[in-house]
């Protein structure tokens, strides 16, 4: 089933094109992978899921983006609310200068979730453990997440996402800066999060999209090449482009 | 799909190795095959001796083809064509190494009974031989000129080796009615035939992976059967 429904998606940062009439097809629980050489329009189109591009001044975003009928590109959504239920988790792991606690109970608490305090401390500790983390930081909930090893700054930063309940989480190349077993470890995570929520995850690995995703979409200069089931996309994909891309024989 | 050559020029040159291998053990066996077949069709047992001989080094081209294979998947990681190339290439070294050890079985055989057999047996199974021979031959072309209509020629006729085997076997057997004193070497001809038929299956097999390799799909229907 459709989540997300994105339809002749075109996006200009001032009279530059980024994206061109790009559609797809987001299914419900499912992780789908964006791969495609820097600048393709990749972490554009994810921007797009949670309105992240109305930052930047610029930039103008056409076309139509449905997540469950809810137009996403409309001027009278809220967008406070929108990303309460579209999460994102981000290259670099950027927890807040709070405690590991704070980090978690952020979400919960500017979007008035929690009712009491044991409330909040049961929203934090499921979202920990839905992370992955909770072992490791149950004694310290106390300390400053930024003292955290990358790879469990990046588990902290999924559990702040997912503390909010949200439907779908965007991840915008969420291992590059981590070892391989930090990397299992939110490989791992991805597998158990999508029993519960819709996963899109931009990554410059094409063994790490291979690995999580079950759909791929492939993007050059902007447009989506090929969009299909992951192991179609890599064992026999349909585009010389996509081919040569996932081969490494671009350029 | 035509294919541009990989920015990483060893890992090019890595798949090119692979290939070029498969041509070496392909053209190895097809020799061997060739020897195997010569030695009844010129009663000179020296080249069903060479065909015994040269199987070593059949057998040393499929380690080999397994260890590039190996590395290639630890270290590379392929994708797309360049996975289909590395498997296809495990399996197609397997039935060429099959290939050979049936030739070898024929002369080792052949080196037991002698090449002075009954005519109208060795006929049939030199016509048989050369057939598969042909199969081979035509496959391992397909395999290096990425020819997919040929390799879909070479599975849908491995059904004339299929009927060659069964008339000839039904052939044997009269023979050896007529003369039970062939009894011995006839029944070493009988498995000789049957290796001939086993030849034109891998073969096929072949056929099979090549078509995958081209197109990343099976081959599918069931296969003529004689």
């Amino acid at each position: 089933m459709s989540k997300i429904k994105a339809e002749n998606v075109n996006v200009y940062y001032g009279s530059k094109q980024a994206l061109f009439d790009v559609s797809i097809d987001i299914a419900e629980k499912e992780v789908t992978a964006l791969i495609g050489p820097s600048g393709c329009g990749k972490s554009t189109f994810l921007r797009c899921l949670n309105r992240m591009n109305d930052v930047i001044e610029i930039c103008r975003v056409e076309g139509s983006i449905k997540m469950d009928n809810l137009e996403l590109n409309s001027r009278k959504l809220d967008v406070v609310r929108l990303r309460e239920k579209v999460g994102m988790v981000f290259q670099k792991p950027n927890p807040f200068p709070k405690t590991i606690y704070e980090n978690v109970a952020y979400g919960p608490t500017i979007h008035g979730i929690a009712q009491s305090k044991e409330e909040m401390d049961q929203i934090v500790e499921t979202s920990l453990k839905k992370a992955a983390l909770w072992n490791e930081v149950k004694d310290r909930l106390d300390e400053i997440g930024t003292g955290l090893s990358g790879g469990q700054q990046q588990r902290l930063c999924i559990a702040r996402a997912i503390s909010v309940s949200p439907e779908v989480i965007l991840m915008d190349e969420p291992c590059s800066a981590l070892d391989p077993i930090a990397t299992a470890q939110i490989e791992e995570l991805i597998d158990d999060l999508k029993k519960e929520v819709t996963i899109v995850i931009v990554t410059h690995s094409m063994s790490q999209a291979a690995r999580v995703s079950q759909k791929t979409g492939f993007f050059h200069l902007g447009k989506l090449i090929e969009f299909g089931p992951t192991d179609k996309i890599f064992k026999n994909p349909d585009n010389q482009q996509t081919q040569d891309y996932i081969t490494g024989r671009f350029g | 799909m035509s294919e541009k050559p990989h920015i990483v020029k060893s890992y090019e040159e890595q798949l090119q190795l692979l290939k070029d291998t498969i041509v070496k053990m392909g053209t190895g066996v097809e020799k061997q095959l060739e020897n195997t077949i010569q030695s009844l069709v010129k009663k000179d047992i020296s080249l069903a001796e060479k065909s015994i001989k040269d199987d070593e080094l059949t057998d040393k081209y499929e380690i080999n083809i397994e260890e590039q294979v190996v590395n290639l998947i630890a270290l590379r990681q392929p994708m797309a064509i360049d996975l289909r190339e590395t498997v296809v290439a495990l399996k197609v070294s397997s039935d060429l190494e099959r290939i050979g050890d049936l030739a070898k079985n024929i002369s080792k055989r052949l080196t037991k009974i002698g090449t002075d057999l009954p005519n109208d047996i060795t006929k049939n199974f030199e016509i048989a031989g050369l057939k598969a021979s042909k199969q081979v031959n035509a496959v391992l072309n397909s395999y290096l000129h990425r020819a997919k209509d040929t390799a879909e020629n070479v599975w849908n006729s491995d059904e004339e080796i299929d009927q060659m085997t069964n008339s000839n076997m039904e052939a044997a057997v009269k023979h050896l009615e007529k003369n039970k004193k062939d009894i011995q070497k006839v029944t070493q001809l009988l498995f000789m035939l049957k290796n001939i038929e086993r030849i034109g299956d891998h073969a096929t097999n072949i056929a099979e992976q090549v078509y995958f390799l081209i197109t990343g799909d099976y081959l599918e229907g069931d296969r003529p059967k004689g």
